[in-house]
Protein backbone atom coordinates (compact mmCIF):
# COMPACT_ATOMS: atom_id res chain seq x y z
CA UNK A 1 0.00 0.00 0.00
CA UNK A 2 1.29 3.49 -0.79
CA UNK A 3 1.31 6.24 1.84
CA UNK A 4 -1.70 7.99 0.34
CA UNK A 5 -3.93 4.92 0.54
CA UNK A 6 -2.77 4.27 4.09
CA UNK A 7 -3.61 7.87 5.03
CA UNK A 8 -7.11 7.71 3.50
CA UNK A 9 -7.94 4.36 5.10
CA UNK A 10 -6.60 5.53 8.48
CA UNK A 11 -8.75 8.67 8.36
CA UNK A 12 -11.82 6.67 7.34
CA UNK A 13 -11.26 4.32 10.29
CA UNK A 14 -10.80 7.18 12.75
CA UNK A 15 -13.94 9.05 11.73
CA UNK A 16 -15.93 5.82 11.74
CA UNK A 17 -15.69 5.87 15.55
CA UNK A 18 -17.44 9.21 15.92
CA UNK A 19 -19.93 8.28 13.19
CA UNK A 20 -20.81 5.13 15.16
CA UNK A 21 -21.11 7.26 18.27
CA UNK A 22 -23.68 9.52 16.56
CA UNK A 23 -25.41 6.42 15.16
CA UNK A 24 -25.81 4.86 18.60
CA UNK A 25 -27.59 7.99 19.84
CA UNK A 26 -29.77 8.13 16.71
CA UNK A 27 -30.91 4.57 17.46
CA UNK A 28 -32.04 5.76 20.89
CA UNK A 29 -33.92 8.59 19.12
CA UNK A 30 -31.53 11.39 20.00
CA UNK A 31 -29.92 13.86 17.63
CA UNK A 32 -26.63 15.09 19.06
CA UNK A 33 -24.67 18.00 17.59
CA UNK A 34 -21.98 17.48 20.19
CA UNK A 35 -20.20 14.13 19.86
CA UNK A 36 -17.06 16.01 18.73
CA UNK A 37 -16.63 17.12 22.37
CA UNK A 38 -15.99 13.55 23.53
CA UNK A 39 -13.77 12.87 20.52
CA UNK A 40 -11.81 15.91 21.72
CA UNK A 41 -11.78 14.78 25.36
CA UNK A 42 -10.33 11.46 24.20
CA UNK A 43 -7.76 13.12 21.97
CA UNK A 44 -6.58 15.58 24.62
CA UNK A 45 -6.59 13.25 27.64
CA UNK A 46 -5.06 10.30 25.77
CA UNK A 47 -2.43 12.52 24.18
CA UNK A 48 -1.54 14.12 27.51
CA UNK A 49 -1.17 10.78 29.25
CA UNK A 50 1.24 9.32 26.68
CA UNK A 51 3.15 12.48 25.72
CA UNK A 52 3.43 14.20 29.11
CA UNK A 53 3.68 11.30 31.50
CA UNK A 54 4.88 8.48 29.28
CA UNK A 55 1.91 6.12 29.76
CA UNK A 56 1.56 3.27 27.30
CA UNK A 57 -1.16 3.87 24.70
CA UNK A 58 -3.53 1.02 25.69
CA UNK A 59 -3.71 2.23 29.29
CA UNK A 60 -4.09 5.86 28.19
CA UNK A 61 -6.88 4.81 25.80
CA UNK A 62 -8.74 3.04 28.59
CA UNK A 63 -8.57 6.10 30.86
CA UNK A 64 -9.52 8.40 27.97
CA UNK A 65 -12.61 6.29 27.24
CA UNK A 66 -13.57 6.47 30.89
CA UNK A 67 -13.19 10.25 30.82
CA UNK A 68 -15.20 10.40 27.58
CA UNK A 69 -18.01 8.44 29.25
CA UNK A 70 -17.94 10.70 32.32
CA UNK A 71 -18.01 13.84 30.16
CA UNK A 72 -20.92 12.40 28.17
CA UNK A 73 -22.82 11.68 31.39
CA UNK A 74 -22.16 15.22 32.59
CA UNK A 75 -23.96 16.44 29.45
CA UNK A 76 -26.63 13.73 29.41
CA UNK A 77 -27.89 14.10 32.99
CA UNK A 78 -29.03 17.74 32.75
CA UNK A 79 -30.41 17.23 29.22
CA UNK A 80 -32.34 14.04 29.94
CA UNK A 81 -35.74 15.72 29.55
CA UNK A 82 -34.92 17.55 26.31
CA UNK A 83 -36.17 16.39 22.92
CA UNK A 84 -35.46 17.16 19.29
CA UNK A 85 -33.93 20.52 18.49
CA UNK A 86 -33.71 21.46 22.20
CA UNK A 87 -31.50 18.43 22.81
CA UNK A 88 -29.47 19.11 19.67
CA UNK A 89 -28.84 22.73 20.72
CA UNK A 90 -27.93 21.76 24.28
CA UNK A 91 -25.37 19.24 23.03
CA UNK A 92 -24.02 21.85 20.60
CA UNK A 93 -23.65 24.36 23.45
CA UNK A 94 -21.85 21.74 25.58
CA UNK A 95 -19.50 20.88 22.72
CA UNK A 96 -18.65 24.53 22.09
CA UNK A 97 -17.96 24.88 25.83
CA UNK A 98 -15.57 21.95 25.56
CA UNK A 99 -13.86 23.50 22.52
CA UNK A 100 -13.35 26.81 24.33
CA UNK A 101 -12.06 24.88 27.36
CA UNK A 102 -9.45 23.27 25.07
CA UNK A 103 -8.54 26.80 23.90
CA UNK A 104 -8.02 27.85 27.51
CA UNK A 105 -6.14 24.70 28.49
CA UNK A 106 -2.44 25.44 29.01
CA UNK A 107 -0.51 22.77 30.80
CA UNK A 108 3.00 21.90 29.74
CA UNK A 109 5.66 19.79 31.40
CA UNK A 110 9.28 19.35 30.27
CA UNK A 111 9.80 16.08 28.40
CA UNK A 112 13.39 15.48 27.18
CA UNK A 113 14.09 19.19 27.70
CA UNK A 114 11.09 20.22 25.58
CA UNK A 115 7.90 21.80 26.92
CA UNK A 116 5.17 19.29 26.03
CA UNK A 117 1.42 19.59 26.49
CA UNK A 118 -1.64 21.57 25.39
CA UNK A 119 -0.78 25.18 24.59
CA UNK A 120 -4.18 26.82 24.23
CA UNK A 121 -5.07 27.95 20.72
CA UNK A 122 -1.53 27.05 19.62
CA UNK A 123 -2.58 23.43 19.87
CA UNK A 124 -0.87 20.38 21.32
CA UNK A 125 2.09 18.95 19.43
CA UNK A 126 4.48 16.10 20.04
CA UNK A 127 2.04 13.21 20.64
CA UNK A 128 4.67 10.78 19.38
CA UNK A 129 3.98 7.53 21.22
CA UNK A 130 3.29 5.62 17.99
CA UNK A 131 6.49 6.86 16.32
CA UNK A 132 8.65 6.34 19.39
CA UNK A 133 7.36 2.81 19.89
CA UNK A 134 8.54 2.03 16.37
CA UNK A 135 5.04 1.27 15.07
CA UNK A 136 4.79 1.56 11.27
CA UNK A 137 1.85 3.52 9.78
CA UNK A 138 0.64 0.29 8.22
CA UNK A 139 0.64 -1.46 11.58
CA UNK A 140 -1.21 1.43 13.20
CA UNK A 141 -3.78 1.28 10.38
CA UNK A 142 -4.25 -2.42 11.09
CA UNK A 143 -4.63 -1.66 14.80
CA UNK A 144 -7.31 0.99 14.14
CA UNK A 145 -9.30 -1.33 11.92
CA UNK A 146 -8.91 -4.20 14.38
CA UNK A 147 -10.42 -2.08 17.16
CA UNK A 148 -13.12 -0.90 14.76
CA UNK A 149 -13.94 -4.48 13.78
CA UNK A 150 -14.28 -5.42 17.44
CA UNK A 151 -16.63 -2.46 17.98
CA UNK A 152 -18.66 -3.43 14.91
CA UNK A 153 -18.92 -7.02 16.15
CA UNK A 154 -20.22 -5.71 19.47
CA UNK A 155 -22.80 -3.58 17.63
CA UNK A 156 -23.95 -6.50 15.48
CA UNK A 157 -24.29 -8.72 18.54
CA UNK A 158 -26.22 -5.95 20.29
CA UNK A 159 -28.58 -5.47 17.37
CA UNK A 160 -29.42 -9.14 17.16
CA UNK A 161 -30.12 -9.35 20.88
CA UNK A 162 -33.12 -8.29 22.91
CA UNK A 163 -31.13 -5.24 24.06
CA UNK A 164 -31.01 -3.95 20.50
CA UNK A 165 -34.78 -4.28 20.13
CA UNK A 166 -35.27 -2.42 23.42
CA UNK A 167 -32.97 0.35 22.21
CA UNK A 168 -34.85 0.80 18.94
CA UNK A 169 -38.12 0.69 20.86
CA UNK A 170 -36.96 3.58 23.05
CA UNK A 171 -35.89 5.48 19.95
CA UNK A 172 -39.21 5.03 18.21
CA UNK A 173 -41.57 5.65 21.11
CA UNK A 174 -40.13 6.42 24.56
CA UNK A 175 -43.59 6.69 26.17
CA UNK A 176 -44.59 3.26 24.93
CA UNK A 177 -41.25 1.83 26.09
CA UNK A 178 -41.77 3.33 29.53
CA UNK A 179 -45.29 1.92 29.64
CA UNK A 180 -43.84 -1.52 28.91
CA UNK A 181 -41.76 -1.23 32.07
CA UNK A 182 -38.45 -0.16 30.52
CA UNK A 183 -36.42 2.30 32.59
CA UNK A 184 -35.97 4.78 29.74
CA UNK A 185 -33.86 7.26 31.72
CA UNK A 186 -31.32 4.65 32.73
CA UNK A 187 -31.10 3.39 29.17
CA UNK A 188 -30.58 6.87 27.79
CA UNK A 189 -27.78 7.58 30.24
CA UNK A 190 -26.15 4.25 29.47
CA UNK A 191 -26.31 4.91 25.74
CA UNK A 192 -24.88 8.42 26.20
CA UNK A 193 -21.96 7.07 28.25
CA UNK A 194 -21.22 4.33 25.73
CA UNK A 195 -21.39 6.79 22.83
CA UNK A 196 -19.07 9.16 24.71
CA UNK A 197 -16.54 6.38 25.35
CA UNK A 198 -16.71 5.31 21.71
CA UNK A 199 -16.07 8.85 20.45
CA UNK A 200 -13.20 9.20 22.96
CA UNK A 201 -11.64 6.00 21.63
CA UNK A 202 -11.66 7.49 18.14
CA UNK A 203 -10.17 10.69 19.57
CA UNK A 204 -7.24 8.91 21.24
CA UNK A 205 -6.34 7.15 18.00
CA UNK A 206 -6.82 10.37 16.03
CA UNK A 207 -4.40 12.28 18.30
CA UNK A 208 -1.78 9.55 18.05
CA UNK A 209 -2.10 9.29 14.28
CA UNK A 210 -1.79 13.05 13.70
CA UNK A 211 0.73 13.73 16.55
CA UNK A 212 -0.72 17.29 16.59
CA UNK A 213 -4.20 18.41 17.66
CA UNK A 214 -5.77 21.83 18.11
CA UNK A 215 -9.14 22.99 19.49
CA UNK A 216 -10.41 23.79 15.97
CA UNK A 217 -10.29 20.07 15.09
CA UNK A 218 -13.25 19.55 17.42
CA UNK A 219 -15.68 22.20 16.17
CA UNK A 220 -19.28 21.76 15.08
CA UNK A 221 -18.22 20.74 11.54
CA UNK A 222 -16.92 17.43 12.89
CA UNK A 223 -20.13 16.84 14.83
CA UNK A 224 -22.47 17.49 11.92
CA UNK A 225 -20.27 15.45 9.60
CA UNK A 226 -20.52 12.45 11.91
CA UNK A 227 -24.32 12.81 11.95
CA UNK A 228 -24.34 13.00 8.16
CA UNK A 229 -22.16 9.87 7.91
CA UNK A 230 -24.53 7.94 10.17
CA UNK A 231 -27.59 9.09 8.25
CA UNK A 232 -26.40 8.58 4.66
CA UNK A 233 -24.96 5.16 5.45
CA UNK A 234 -28.25 4.15 6.95
CA UNK A 235 -29.93 3.57 10.28
CA UNK A 236 -30.63 -0.12 9.69
CA UNK A 237 -27.27 -1.55 10.70
CA UNK A 238 -23.97 -0.53 12.26
CA UNK A 239 -22.36 -0.99 8.83
CA UNK A 240 -24.31 2.14 7.79
CA UNK A 241 -22.04 4.74 9.44
CA UNK A 242 -19.02 2.89 8.04
CA UNK A 243 -20.50 3.09 4.54
CA UNK A 244 -21.14 6.82 5.10
CA UNK A 245 -17.52 7.46 6.07
CA UNK A 246 -16.21 5.38 3.17
CA UNK A 247 -18.42 7.25 0.67
CA UNK A 248 -17.06 10.62 1.78
CA UNK A 249 -13.46 9.96 2.73
CA UNK A 250 -12.80 6.85 0.68
CA UNK A 251 -14.67 7.57 -2.54
CA UNK A 252 -14.57 11.34 -2.87
CA UNK A 253 -11.32 12.23 -1.16
CA UNK A 254 -9.57 8.99 -2.03
CA UNK A 255 -10.40 8.95 -5.74
CA UNK A 256 -9.21 12.55 -6.25
CA UNK A 257 -11.67 12.82 -9.17
CA UNK A 258 -13.54 15.72 -7.59
CA UNK A 259 -10.46 17.68 -6.55
CA UNK A 260 -11.62 21.21 -5.71
CA UNK A 261 -15.29 20.20 -6.11
CA UNK A 262 -15.39 17.53 -3.43
CA UNK A 263 -17.83 19.34 -1.15
CA UNK A 264 -20.13 20.24 -4.04
CA UNK A 265 -20.15 16.59 -5.10
CA UNK A 266 -20.53 15.20 -1.56
CA UNK A 267 -23.21 17.73 -0.60
CA UNK A 268 -25.26 17.14 -3.73
CA UNK A 269 -24.92 13.38 -3.37
CA UNK A 270 -26.09 13.43 0.25
CA UNK A 271 -29.04 15.77 -0.37
CA UNK A 272 -30.25 13.73 -3.37
CA UNK A 273 -29.71 10.44 -1.56
CA UNK A 274 -31.83 11.63 1.37
CA UNK A 275 -34.68 12.48 -1.03
CA UNK A 276 -34.78 8.87 -2.20
CA UNK A 277 -33.73 7.21 1.04
CA UNK A 278 -34.50 9.42 4.06
CA UNK A 279 -33.10 6.81 6.47
CA UNK A 280 -29.92 6.17 4.51
CA UNK A 281 -28.62 3.57 2.09
CA UNK A 282 -28.82 0.63 4.49
CA UNK A 283 -32.13 1.43 6.15
CA UNK A 284 -34.22 -1.01 8.18
CA UNK A 285 -36.08 -2.35 5.14
CA UNK A 286 -32.93 -3.16 3.18
CA UNK A 287 -31.37 -4.81 6.21
CA UNK A 288 -34.49 -6.91 6.80
CA UNK A 289 -34.53 -7.95 3.15
CA UNK A 290 -30.86 -8.94 3.30
CA UNK A 291 -31.46 -10.84 6.51
CA UNK A 292 -34.37 -12.77 4.98
CA UNK A 293 -32.29 -13.70 1.94
CA UNK A 294 -29.57 -14.95 4.24
CA UNK A 295 -31.76 -17.02 6.52
CA UNK A 296 -33.81 -18.65 3.72
CA UNK A 297 -30.74 -20.43 2.41
CA UNK B 1 -16.76 53.14 33.82
CA UNK B 2 -20.36 54.28 33.49
CA UNK B 3 -19.55 55.80 30.12
CA UNK B 4 -18.15 52.43 29.00
CA UNK B 5 -21.28 50.66 30.16
CA UNK B 6 -23.45 53.04 28.15
CA UNK B 7 -21.23 52.65 25.09
CA UNK B 8 -21.32 48.84 25.44
CA UNK B 9 -25.09 48.92 25.74
CA UNK B 10 -25.28 51.02 22.60
CA UNK B 11 -23.01 48.60 20.73
CA UNK B 12 -24.96 45.66 22.13
CA UNK B 13 -28.27 47.01 20.90
CA UNK B 14 -26.77 47.63 17.45
CA UNK B 15 -25.42 44.07 17.32
CA UNK B 16 -28.74 42.82 18.69
CA UNK B 17 -30.54 44.57 15.82
CA UNK B 18 -28.49 42.60 13.28
CA UNK B 19 -29.10 39.38 15.20
CA UNK B 20 -32.81 40.21 15.27
CA UNK B 21 -32.99 40.39 11.48
CA UNK B 22 -31.11 37.10 11.19
CA UNK B 23 -33.16 35.40 13.90
CA UNK B 24 -36.51 36.56 12.49
CA UNK B 25 -35.69 34.95 9.14
CA UNK B 26 -34.50 31.75 10.80
CA UNK B 27 -37.56 31.63 13.05
CA UNK B 28 -40.01 32.21 10.17
CA UNK B 29 -38.70 29.10 8.44
CA UNK B 30 -38.61 27.11 11.68
CA UNK B 31 -42.07 28.26 12.78
CA UNK B 32 -43.74 27.31 9.52
CA UNK B 33 -41.79 24.22 8.47
CA UNK B 34 -40.92 22.90 11.97
CA UNK B 35 -37.49 22.17 10.52
CA UNK B 36 -34.12 23.76 11.28
CA UNK B 37 -32.49 25.11 8.13
CA UNK B 38 -28.75 24.85 8.70
CA UNK B 39 -28.17 26.31 5.22
CA UNK B 40 -29.92 29.55 6.17
CA UNK B 41 -26.63 31.32 6.94
CA UNK B 42 -24.62 29.90 4.03
CA UNK B 43 -27.35 31.02 1.58
CA UNK B 44 -27.02 34.57 2.94
CA UNK B 45 -23.23 34.27 2.75
CA UNK B 46 -23.48 33.32 -0.92
CA UNK B 47 -25.65 36.39 -1.56
CA UNK B 48 -22.95 38.55 0.06
CA UNK B 49 -20.30 36.84 -2.07
CA UNK B 50 -22.23 37.63 -5.25
CA UNK B 51 -22.43 41.27 -4.17
CA UNK B 52 -18.68 41.27 -3.45
CA UNK B 53 -18.00 39.74 -6.87
CA UNK B 54 -20.12 42.47 -8.50
CA UNK B 55 -18.31 45.13 -6.48
CA UNK B 56 -14.90 43.81 -7.58
CA UNK B 57 -15.96 43.86 -11.25
CA UNK B 58 -17.79 47.21 -11.01
CA UNK B 59 -16.39 49.29 -8.13
CA UNK B 60 -18.73 52.11 -9.14
CA UNK B 61 -21.82 50.17 -8.01
CA UNK B 62 -23.72 51.94 -5.24
CA UNK B 63 -24.88 50.52 -1.93
CA UNK B 64 -28.45 50.02 -3.16
CA UNK B 65 -27.32 47.96 -6.16
CA UNK B 66 -25.07 45.83 -3.95
CA UNK B 67 -27.89 45.34 -1.45
CA UNK B 68 -30.21 44.24 -4.27
CA UNK B 69 -27.63 41.70 -5.49
CA UNK B 70 -27.05 40.37 -1.95
CA UNK B 71 -30.79 39.99 -1.35
CA UNK B 72 -31.41 38.47 -4.78
CA UNK B 73 -28.55 36.02 -4.36
CA UNK B 74 -29.74 35.04 -0.91
CA UNK B 75 -33.28 34.41 -2.19
CA UNK B 76 -31.99 32.35 -5.14
CA UNK B 77 -29.77 30.24 -2.88
CA UNK B 78 -32.67 29.91 -0.44
CA UNK B 79 -34.93 28.68 -3.25
CA UNK B 80 -32.34 26.03 -4.14
CA UNK B 81 -32.17 24.93 -0.48
CA UNK B 82 -35.96 24.75 -0.25
CA UNK B 83 -36.32 22.65 -3.43
CA UNK B 84 -33.54 20.22 -2.57
CA UNK B 85 -33.79 19.89 1.22
CA UNK B 86 -37.25 20.83 2.40
CA UNK B 87 -39.84 20.28 -0.33
CA UNK B 88 -39.03 16.53 -0.60
CA UNK B 89 -39.17 16.05 3.19
CA UNK B 90 -42.34 18.07 3.81
CA UNK B 91 -44.18 15.07 5.23
CA UNK B 92 -41.14 13.05 6.18
CA UNK B 93 -38.21 13.11 8.51
CA UNK B 94 -37.08 16.36 10.13
CA UNK B 95 -33.63 14.89 10.69
CA UNK B 96 -33.23 14.00 7.01
CA UNK B 97 -34.19 17.57 6.04
CA UNK B 98 -31.72 19.03 8.51
CA UNK B 99 -28.85 16.79 7.41
CA UNK B 100 -29.68 17.58 3.76
CA UNK B 101 -29.51 21.30 4.58
CA UNK B 102 -26.10 20.67 6.12
CA UNK B 103 -24.97 18.89 2.96
CA UNK B 104 -26.04 21.89 0.88
CA UNK B 105 -24.17 24.16 3.32
CA UNK B 106 -21.00 22.31 2.24
CA UNK B 107 -21.91 22.99 -1.39
CA UNK B 108 -22.60 26.70 -0.91
CA UNK B 109 -19.41 27.18 1.06
CA UNK B 110 -17.26 25.55 -1.61
CA UNK B 111 -19.10 27.50 -4.31
CA UNK B 112 -18.22 30.74 -2.52
CA UNK B 113 -14.53 29.83 -2.23
CA UNK B 114 -14.47 28.82 -5.90
CA UNK B 115 -15.99 32.18 -6.89
CA UNK B 116 -13.57 34.22 -4.77
CA UNK B 117 -10.56 32.12 -3.81
CA UNK B 118 -8.74 33.99 -1.06
CA UNK B 119 -10.15 33.77 2.43
CA UNK B 120 -11.13 37.37 3.21
CA UNK B 121 -12.47 39.95 0.75
CA UNK B 122 -13.10 43.63 1.31
CA UNK B 123 -16.69 44.84 1.23
CA UNK B 124 -17.50 48.57 0.89
CA UNK B 125 -18.70 50.33 4.01
CA UNK B 126 -21.94 52.32 3.82
CA UNK B 127 -20.28 55.50 4.92
CA UNK B 128 -16.61 56.47 5.00
CA UNK B 129 -16.62 59.24 7.59
CA UNK B 130 -16.25 59.10 11.35
CA UNK B 131 -19.02 57.61 13.53
CA UNK B 132 -21.83 59.89 14.62
CA UNK B 133 -21.41 61.50 18.03
CA UNK B 134 -24.39 61.40 20.36
CA UNK B 135 -23.75 63.21 23.64
CA UNK B 136 -20.21 61.89 23.67
CA UNK B 137 -21.05 58.35 22.57
CA UNK B 138 -20.08 56.95 19.20
CA UNK B 139 -22.67 55.37 16.94
CA UNK B 140 -21.60 54.01 13.58
CA UNK B 141 -23.71 54.84 10.55
CA UNK B 142 -23.92 51.10 9.79
CA UNK B 143 -25.29 50.45 13.28
CA UNK B 144 -27.92 53.14 12.76
CA UNK B 145 -28.85 51.59 9.41
CA UNK B 146 -29.07 48.20 11.11
CA UNK B 147 -31.40 49.53 13.81
CA UNK B 148 -33.60 51.23 11.21
CA UNK B 149 -33.65 48.15 8.97
CA UNK B 150 -34.48 45.84 11.86
CA UNK B 151 -37.27 48.11 13.08
CA UNK B 152 -38.68 48.52 9.59
CA UNK B 153 -38.46 44.80 8.84
CA UNK B 154 -40.24 43.91 12.08
CA UNK B 155 -43.01 46.44 11.43
CA UNK B 156 -43.43 45.25 7.84
CA UNK B 157 -43.46 41.63 8.92
CA UNK B 158 -46.05 42.33 11.61
CA UNK B 159 -48.23 44.05 9.03
CA UNK B 160 -47.84 41.18 6.58
CA UNK B 161 -48.62 38.50 9.15
CA UNK B 162 -51.53 40.28 10.81
CA UNK B 163 -53.12 42.23 7.98
CA UNK B 164 -52.74 40.31 4.70
CA UNK B 165 -54.20 37.11 3.31
CA UNK B 166 -50.68 35.72 2.98
CA UNK B 167 -50.13 36.36 6.68
CA UNK B 168 -53.38 34.64 7.53
CA UNK B 169 -52.26 31.61 5.54
CA UNK B 170 -48.90 31.60 7.31
CA UNK B 171 -50.51 31.78 10.73
CA UNK B 172 -52.97 29.04 9.80
CA UNK B 173 -50.13 26.76 8.65
CA UNK B 174 -48.20 27.45 11.87
CA UNK B 175 -51.26 26.61 13.97
CA UNK B 176 -52.11 23.41 12.07
CA UNK B 177 -50.90 22.38 8.62
CA UNK B 178 -53.69 19.84 8.29
CA UNK B 179 -56.48 22.29 9.12
CA UNK B 180 -54.89 24.87 6.82
CA UNK B 181 -54.79 22.38 3.96
CA UNK B 182 -58.44 21.44 4.56
CA UNK B 183 -59.55 25.07 4.44
CA UNK B 184 -58.04 25.46 0.98
CA UNK B 185 -54.62 26.93 1.78
CA UNK B 186 -51.82 25.50 -0.33
CA UNK B 187 -49.24 24.46 2.25
CA UNK B 188 -46.39 23.90 -0.24
CA UNK B 189 -46.93 27.34 -1.77
CA UNK B 190 -46.93 28.92 1.69
CA UNK B 191 -43.65 27.15 2.43
CA UNK B 192 -42.04 28.52 -0.72
CA UNK B 193 -43.22 32.08 -0.03
CA UNK B 194 -42.10 31.96 3.60
CA UNK B 195 -38.73 30.67 2.47
CA UNK B 196 -38.38 33.52 -0.03
CA UNK B 197 -39.44 36.10 2.57
CA UNK B 198 -37.04 34.73 5.20
CA UNK B 199 -34.19 34.63 2.69
CA UNK B 200 -34.88 38.24 1.67
CA UNK B 201 -34.78 39.37 5.32
CA UNK B 202 -31.59 37.37 5.72
CA UNK B 203 -30.17 39.05 2.63
CA UNK B 204 -30.82 42.49 4.12
CA UNK B 205 -29.07 41.40 7.31
CA UNK B 206 -26.21 39.89 5.32
CA UNK B 207 -25.64 43.06 3.32
CA UNK B 208 -25.65 45.25 6.45
CA UNK B 209 -23.37 42.90 8.40
CA UNK B 210 -20.92 42.70 5.48
CA UNK B 211 -20.95 46.51 5.16
CA UNK B 212 -20.39 47.02 8.87
CA UNK B 213 -17.61 44.38 9.10
CA UNK B 214 -16.29 45.72 5.75
CA UNK B 215 -15.38 42.20 4.67
CA UNK B 216 -16.82 38.85 3.67
CA UNK B 217 -15.44 35.39 4.50
CA UNK B 218 -16.81 31.87 3.94
CA UNK B 219 -17.10 31.62 7.75
CA UNK B 220 -20.02 34.06 7.63
CA UNK B 221 -22.33 31.18 6.74
CA UNK B 222 -21.76 29.39 10.02
CA UNK B 223 -21.85 32.71 11.88
CA UNK B 224 -25.33 33.60 10.53
CA UNK B 225 -26.76 30.15 11.23
CA UNK B 226 -25.35 29.99 14.76
CA UNK B 227 -26.46 33.51 15.73
CA UNK B 228 -29.91 32.89 14.27
CA UNK B 229 -30.32 29.61 16.15
CA UNK B 230 -28.93 31.03 19.39
CA UNK B 231 -31.23 34.04 19.35
CA UNK B 232 -34.23 31.90 18.43
CA UNK B 233 -33.44 29.46 21.23
CA UNK B 234 -32.89 32.20 23.82
CA UNK B 235 -36.21 33.79 22.89
CA UNK B 236 -38.25 30.62 23.08
CA UNK B 237 -38.47 28.37 20.07
CA UNK B 238 -40.50 29.45 17.08
CA UNK B 239 -41.95 32.76 18.31
CA UNK B 240 -41.11 35.83 16.23
CA UNK B 241 -41.32 38.37 19.06
CA UNK B 242 -39.33 35.98 21.22
CA UNK B 243 -36.64 35.84 18.54
CA UNK B 244 -36.35 39.65 18.57
CA UNK B 245 -36.00 39.73 22.37
CA UNK B 246 -33.58 36.81 22.28
CA UNK B 247 -31.50 38.63 19.67
CA UNK B 248 -31.35 41.84 21.72
CA UNK B 249 -30.43 39.87 24.85
CA UNK B 250 -27.71 38.05 22.90
CA UNK B 251 -26.29 41.32 21.55
CA UNK B 252 -26.30 42.98 24.99
CA UNK B 253 -24.79 40.04 26.88
CA UNK B 254 -22.12 39.67 24.19
CA UNK B 255 -21.16 43.34 24.19
CA UNK B 256 -20.84 43.56 27.96
CA UNK B 257 -19.14 40.17 28.36
CA UNK B 258 -16.64 41.07 25.66
CA UNK B 259 -15.72 44.29 27.46
CA UNK B 260 -15.44 42.63 30.86
CA UNK B 261 -13.89 39.27 29.97
CA UNK B 262 -12.62 39.31 26.36
CA UNK B 263 -13.86 37.36 23.33
CA UNK B 264 -13.02 33.80 24.48
CA UNK B 265 -14.85 34.05 27.79
CA UNK B 266 -17.67 35.93 26.04
CA UNK B 267 -18.39 32.85 23.91
CA UNK B 268 -17.94 30.59 26.92
CA UNK B 269 -20.51 32.63 28.84
CA UNK B 270 -23.03 32.59 25.96
CA UNK B 271 -22.87 28.82 25.52
CA UNK B 272 -22.94 28.19 29.29
CA UNK B 273 -26.01 30.44 29.51
CA UNK B 274 -27.73 28.61 26.66
CA UNK B 275 -26.94 25.20 28.14
CA UNK B 276 -28.10 26.20 31.61
CA UNK B 277 -31.32 27.73 30.25
CA UNK B 278 -32.10 24.67 28.14
CA UNK B 279 -31.39 22.33 31.05
CA UNK B 280 -33.51 24.39 33.45
CA UNK B 281 -36.24 24.65 30.80
CA UNK B 282 -38.17 27.76 31.81
CA UNK B 283 -41.73 27.83 30.51
CA UNK B 284 -41.19 30.72 28.09
CA UNK B 285 -38.37 28.80 26.49
CA UNK B 286 -39.78 25.31 26.15
CA UNK B 287 -43.06 26.25 24.54
CA UNK B 288 -43.59 23.95 21.63
CA UNK B 289 -42.63 20.42 20.73
CA UNK B 290 -39.78 20.52 18.27
CA UNK B 291 -38.82 17.13 17.02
Amino acid sequence: MDDYTIGVLTNAGLFAFIALSAYLLLLAGELSFGQQAFFGVGAYSGGMLTAMWGWPLPLAAAVAMLLGAIAALAVAVPTLRLRGLYFAMATLAAAELARIAFELLQWQVPVDGEATGPDGTQGFRGIRWVLESGIEPQTFLALIWAVLTAVLALFLALERSKLGATLRGIGEDPELAAALGIDVDRWKLGVAAAAGALAAMGGVLYAHHNTYIEPRNFDIMLGVHSLAYALIGGLGTAFGPLVGVLVDIGLLEGSRVFEGYRMIAFGGLVALLLVVRPRGLLDERVVQWLRNRFSSR
Amino acid sequence: MLADLVQNTLDGVAAGASYALIAVGFTLIFGVLRRANLSYGPAIMLGCYLATLAFQRQPALGALALAAIAIGGSVLAGAYVERLCFAPHRQGSAIAAMVASFAVWMQLEELATLALPRHVHAFPALYDGAPLQLAGFALRVESLAMLLAAGLACALLWWMLERTRFGLAVRAVIASPVAAELSGISVPRTFVRVFALASAIGGVAGFLVAASHEQVTPMMGMWFTLKGMLAMMLGGLGSLSGAVWGALALGLVEAHAQWFFGPQLRDLLIYALLFALLAAGPRWMITRSAS
